[in-house]
C-alpha cells in the first residue's frame, strides 16, 4: 500500500492503495465516486472514461502511480447539476437505455466537443467507436451529439 | 440534529419517511437517534423490509410539520398532505424503460400530475404484484393491476372531495392531482383530500378510463432515470456501498461448473488487503449456483487480482473434450435420426419428391453471451438470521428462493432490493450471483459485493443454446409452399436447468410443444398453417455448456433458419417475398400459439407486414449497388416486420443504410420507449447476427474480453433506423425482445438480394463478413 494525492474534480484527495491500482477503483472503491464504470478492465469498452488534464482517458487502465498531480475530471464532476450542455442534450434525447455504458459516452464527447465544437459525423464516429454500448443506443447517441454541439454553440454565444 | 447517511442510503429516502433497505444493525449505527426524533419502526408486509417513518425535519431541516397520515390507497401509491405523490416503481429496469412505464399506467388512472410524481424503487414484495420481468411482459402483466391502484386511489379521493363538498362523486372530475366539481368550479388538491381519503375504505376495484380518455398512456415519457444516470448518480448494483463492506471474486472451474478439489490459497493471502478464502459449494442445480472460490479483499482490485493467484485443481469433467466441432458433429448425426417427432401432417416426403423447387439448408447458430455492460456482481448482507441482497435482479423473488437454499435460511428471512440493472438480455433471470454472495457474506459476518471480470463474466455465462437446424421445403408449380420438413438439433435450456419437461419444451417458441394436437396449434411462424405437408422434428444435443435464456430465446435461430428459407422459396418461384407470405398467414383469426396466452392473430401480422413492405420499399427499385431484403416475426404476443437496404464491398464488408421497422404491441404505453427498445434490439440482434460467438474448445469458453468477443460499435450501427409502431387500443403487448428475430434474416436477405449469396450461420463473421 502507498499514499497519493489524487485531485478529483477540483478537491485533493489523500488515498491509501496499492500503487497498481488503477484510477477507476480508486475512484470507485477508495473515493467512493461510483459514476465512473467498469466494464472490461482492459480498455476495450469506454465505459470508464474519465478526463486526465482535460483529455478523455480510460481510467481501468491507469494506474494510480501514474497519474503524478494530473487534474481528474469524473462524471460526477463534469457539472455540479447536469447542466453540461452534453448531459441536457443527453436527457433531451433520452439516449440511456440500461445507462451503464453512458457516463463513458458523456465523458467522450465532453472531451471531442472541447476540441471540437462543431464535429463531422466522422470525427463523432472517431472519438466515440471505443465506446461500446450494449443496449445500442448509438443512433440516440449520434443525435445527442449533434444536439450538444448546438448547445454548446448557444452557450457560447450567450456568454 | 444531523443525521449520517450514506449515499446509497439517501438514495431510499422519500419526502416524510426512510425507506432504508439495511438490517436494523446497521440502520442503528447510523442514526444517533434523540428524543426529539420521531420513529417508527415497523417490519412491513412480507418481505419483512425495515421502513422508518421519521418526521420530515430529519430529511430536511426546511420542511414544514409534521405530515399527517399519507393517503396510501395501495402499495404503490403514497399521496403527501402536501401534494407530494409517490408511485413505487415495482419491478426493475434493465433498461426496457419499465421505471418508467409501470408507474405510468399508476399515474395515468390515478389522473395525478406525471411532471411532479416522485418514484421510489420498491423491494421485493407481494403487495406490489408481480415484480419479475422477463419475456417482453412486464408491461402486459402490470396493465391491469397498476392501472386498478391507480382508479382505487382517484376514485377514493373523488369520494373525499365530494363528501367535503356536500356532492355527488359523479359531478366531479380530476386532472393533474386535482379533483374539481364542475358546477361550482370549487377545486381540490389530492394533498388537502389525503387525510379524508386515507380514513375511506378502498373498494376492491374501481372503473378504469377508456382508452380514448388517456394523457399519458401512448405519448412520448422521457425515462424517469435519465438526469440522474446523466450524472453518474448511484443506481446500480455495482454502485451499492455499505459500511464495512468487502469485496470478493469467485474463481469457477475453466471447464464448465466444476467443484474444486485441491485449493492452494498462499499467493492470493499473501496480496496486502487479502482477508479470506471462501469457498462455494453450488446447488444441484447449475442455474442456481455454480461452484467456486472466493477471494475476499478490501477492494475490487485486490479481490480480482488475488483470485487470479489462487491455484485450483477441479474435479474432473466427461465434457472436457468438449468443443464446437464435436457439437456439431453431434448434431448431424442427431439431425438424421431425431428422436422427437411434435408435428407431422400430410406426406412431407412425398410432397418434397413432388415439389418443383426444393430447397435443402443447413443453418447453425453459434453460443452467445449475454455480455451485459455492467458485470456480474450483487451485495448481501448476513447477519443475525437474515439476509438482505441488493443487485441486479431481474426476478427478485426467484432470487430471493435461490439465495434462500444457498445459504439455509427461510425465504421470508431473505429481503431483496433489486437495483437499476446494467443490461440483462437474459442473464439476470439467473439469481446465481445473489446466491455466491449471500455465501460469502454469511461465512465473512459482514456485507460482501461479489464482482467479475469481464473475461470471468463471459467464460461463465449461460449461453444462447448452440442451434443447427435442417430446413427442406417445396414450392410447387403455382409457387406456393406445399413441403416443409424442419429438424432442429440443440443444446436444450430445459434439459440444463434440469427440468422435467421435453427438452424441446425451451427450444421451440416457448411451452407450447408437448400441447400440439394440430398444426393450428403450432406457432404459425414456425409451421406457416397452410402448407398442407409439414414436419417437426427435434434432438437435444448432449453437452456440458451452460445455457439460458437470450433475448428473444429460441426464436433467433428459428426466425433466422424460416425467414431465410421463406426468402429463397420465394426467389425460386419467382415471386414476392412479401405476397408469398401473405399466402400463408390465411384467413384465420386467434389461433392459440403458446401456453403462455398469447394469441396470434394473422390479420396483424398481415397489416405489419404491408406496412413495412410499403415503408422499406419493398416491390420498388432500390439505388443502384444496394440490396433490400425482408423478414417478419411473431414474439411473445407482438408482431414485427423489417425491411434491411444494405450495400456490400468486395471483401464482404455490409454497410446497413437503413432498417424500416414496424412493430404492432397493442396499445403503446410510453411512445418513447417503444422506439427506443425498436432501435437497440435492431443493433443489438445486428452486432450478434455478425460478430457473437463462444467458440467452445477443450470443454471450456474461449473468449476473454471485449477483443475475442466483438460488439457492435457505433459507426458499425445502421446509418437510419425508422420505427413505425402500429396504433393500437389493444391490450399492451412487449417490446423488449420483439425487434430482433427480423433482423439476422432480413439482413441476409438483402446480402442474397444484392450477391446471390444466401447466409446460413450466425455469427456473419464466420463467413468472412463485417459490419462497414
Ligand atoms: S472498463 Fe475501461 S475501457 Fe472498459
Ligand atoms: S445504455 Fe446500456 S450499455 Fe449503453
Amino acid at each position: 500500500m502507498a499514499n497519493f494525492e489524487l485531485l478529483v474534480n477540483g478537491e485533493r484527495r489523500a488515498v491509501d492503495v496499492a500503487p497498481d491500482t488503477p484510477l477507476l477503483w480508486v475512484l470507485r472503491d477508495a473515493i467512493g465516486l461510483v459514476g465512473t464504470k467498469f466494464g472490461c478492465g482492459q480498455a476495450l469498452c469506454g465505459a470508464c472514461t474519465v478526463h486526465v488534464d482535460g483529455r478523455a482517458r480510460r481510467s481501468c487502465t491507469l494506474p494510480v502511480s501514474q497519474l503524478g498531480t494530473a487534474a481528474v475530471t469524473t462524471i460526477e464532476g463534469l457539472s455540479r447539476d447536469g447542466s453540461h450542455p452534453v448531459q441536457r442534450a443527453w436527457v433531451e434525447i433520452d439516449v440511456p437505455q440500461c445507462g451503464w455504458c453512458q457516463a463513458g459516452q458523456i465523458m467522450s464527447t465532453a472531451a471531442l466537443l472541447a476540441e471540437r465544437p462543431d464535429p463531422t459525423d466522422a470525427e463523432i464516429g472517431t472519438a466515440l467507436n471505443g465506446n461500446l454500448c450494449r443496449c445500442g443506443t448509438y443512433t440516440r447517441i449520434r443525435r445527442a451529439v449533434q444536439r450538444a454541439a448546438e448547445l454548446t454553440r448557444a452557450d457560447g454565444r450567450a456568454r | 440534529m444531523t443525521v449520517r447517511l450514506s449515499r446509497q442510503q439517501v438514495l431510499h429516502a422519500t419526502r416524510a419517511g426512510w425507506y432504508l433497505f439495511e438490517p436494523p444493525a446497521a440502520i442503528a449505527a447510523a442514526l444517533p437517534l434523540t428524543r426529539r426524533t420521531f420513529l417508527r419502526v415497523s417490519a412491513a408486509g412480507s418481505g419483512g423490509l425495515l421502513v422508518l417513518v421519521a418526521t420530515r425535519d430529519l430529511v430536511s431541516a426546511s420542511a414544514g410539520a409534521v405530515a399527517d397520515a399519507p393517503f396510501q390507497p395501495h402499495a404503490l401509491i403514497r399521496i403527501d398532505v402536501d401534494d407530494a405523490v409517490t408511485i413505487w416503481a415495482s419491478n426493475p429496469d434493465m433498461g426496457e424503460g419499465t421505471k418508467t412505464s409501470l408507474p405510468m399506467l399508476v399515474a395515468e388512472e390515478l389522473d395525478a400530475d406525471w411532471t411532479r410524481v416522485r418514484l421510489e424503487n420498491a423491494p421485493l414484495d407481494r403487495r406490489y404484484g408481480g415484480q419479475g420481468v422477463g419475456g417482453s411482459d412486464a408491461i402486459a402483466s402490470a396493465w391491469l393491476h397498476h392501472r386498478q391502484a391507480g382508479a382505487v386511489g382517484r376514485h377514493l379521493l373523488v369520494a373525499a372531495a365530494a363528501a367535503q363538498w356536500g356532492v355527488a362523486a359523479d359531478v366531479c372530475s380530476t386532472s393533474r392531482g386535482v379533483v374539481r366539481h364542475d358546477a361550482s368550479g370549487r377545486t381540490a388538491t389530492y394533498g388537502s383530500l389525503a387525510a379524508r381519503a386515507a380514513e375511506l375504505t378502498p373498494p376492491a376495484s374501481a372503473a378504469l378510463k377508456d382508452a380514448s380518455r388517456f394523457t399519458l398512456i401512448g405519448t412520448r415519457v422521457p425515462g424517469r432515470d435519465v438526469a440522474a444516470i446523466v450524472r453518474g448518480l448511484p443506481l446500480f448494483g455495482l454502485d451499492v456501498r455499505k459500511p464495512g463492506m468487502q469485496y470478493a471474486a469467485v474463481a469457477k472451474s475453466p471447464v464448465f461448473a466444476r467443484r474444486a478439489v485441491r485449493v492452494d490459497a498462499t499467493r492470493a493471502m499473501a496480496v496486502p488487503g487479502v482477508a479470506r478464502v471462501v469457498e462455494i459449494a453450488g446447488l444441484p442445480n447449475p442455474t442456481h449456483l455454480i461452484p467456486g472460490v472466493a477471494v475476499v479483499a478490501d477492494s475490487t482490485w485486490t479481490a480480482l487480482k488475488a483470485r487470479d493467484l489462487l491455484d485450483i485443481e477441479w474435479e474432473p469433467s466427461p465434457f472436457a473434450d468438449e468443443s464446437t466441432a464435436s457439437l456439431r458433429a453431434q448434431a448431424a448425426e442427431r439431425l438424421s435420426a431425431p428422436p422427437e417427432v411434435l408435428h407431422n401432417s400430410g406426406n412431407v416426403d412425398t410432397a418434397l419428391a413432388s415439389a418443383r423447387h426444393v430447397v435443402d439448408a443447413t443453418y447453425e447458430c453459434a453460443f452467445v453471451a449475454h455480455a451485459t455492460l455492467e458485470p456480474h456482481n450483487c451485495t448481501a448482507d448476513v447477519r443475525d438470521g437474515e439476509c438482505w441482497i441488493e443487485g441486479p435482479l431481474q426476478m427478485p423473488a426467484s432470487g430471493r428462493q435461490v439465495v434462500a437454499a444457498a445459504i439455509g435460511l427461510a425465504p421470508e428471512k431473505v429481503h431483496v432490493m433489486s437495483s437499476r440493472i446494467g443490461g440483462g438480455f437474459g442473464r439476470r433471470l439467473m439469481s446465481d450471483y445473489a446466491a455466491e454472495a449471500a455465501v460469502v457474506s454469511k461465512a465473512m459476518g459482514a456485507p460482501v459485493q461479489v464482482v467479475d471480470s469481464r473475461s470471468g463474466d463471459l467464460q461463465h455465462d449461460y449461453y444462447r443454446p448452440f442451434a443447427v437446424q435442417r430446413l427442406r421445403a417445396g414450392v410447387d408449380a403455382q409457387g406456393r409452399v406445399v413441403a416443409w420438413d424442419h429438424t432442429l438439433a440443440t443444446c436444450s435450456r430445459n434439459a440444463y436447468r434440469l427440468d422435467t419437461r421435453p427438452p424441446s419444451s425451451t427450444e421451440l417458441y416457448g411451452s407450447y410443444v408437448g400441447r400440439v394436437k394440430t398444426v393450428q396449434e403450432l406457432d404459425p411462424d414456425l409451421v406457416p398453417t397452410h402448407i398442407p405437408n409439414a414436419r417437426l422434428r427435434y434432438a437435444a444435443l448432449s453437452t456440458g455448456v451452460p445455457t439460458g435464456a437470450w433475448r428473444a430465446p429460441s426464436h433467433m435461430a428459428i426466425a433466422f433458419a424460416v425467414e431465410t428459407m421463406l426468402d429463397e422459396m420465394a426467389a425460386k418461384a419467382g415471386r414476392s417475398p412479401v405476397d408469398l407470405r401473405l399466402d400463408f398467414l390465411g384467413d384465420t383469426a386467434d389461433v392459440p400459439s403458446s401456453a403462455e396466452g398469447y394469441t396470434y392473430d394473422p390479420a396483424r401480422m398481415r397489416a405489419v407486414i404491408r406496412e413495412a413492405a410499403e415503408r422499406g420499399g419493398i416491390g420498388g427499385r432500390a439505388a443502384a449497388g444496394r440490396g433490400r431484403g425482408f423478414a417478419s416475426h411473431f414474439t411473445f404476443g407482438s408482431y414485427c416486420a423489417q425491411v434491411a437496404e444494405v450495400s456490400v464491398d468486395a471483401s464482404k464488408r455490409v454497410t446497413v443504410h437503413k432498417v424500416t421497422a414496424v412493430i404492432d404491441c397493442g396499445q403503446p404505453v410510453n411512445l418513447l420507449g417503444v422506439e427506443a427498445q425498436v432501435e437497440g434490439g435492431i443493433i443489438d440482434a445486428l452486432g450478434t447476427a455478425f460478430y457473437a460467438e463462444v467458440p467452445i474448445a477443450r470443454g471450456r469458453a474461449t473468449v476473454a474480453n471485449f477483443d475475442t468477443y466483438r460488439l457492435i460499435r457505433h459507426r458499425e450501427a445502421p446509418r437510419l433506423v425508422e420505427v413505425h409502431v402500429m396504433p393500437s387500443r389493444r391490450t399492451p403487448t412487449g417490446t423488449g425482445e420483439i425487434p430482433l428475430p427480423p433482423v439476422a434474416p432480413a439482413i441476409a436477405n438483402a446480402i442474397a438480394a444484392l450477391t446471390g449469396t444466401r447466409l446460413r450461420q450466425t455469427p456473419f463473421s464466420r463467413d468472412g463478413w463485417s459490419l462497414a
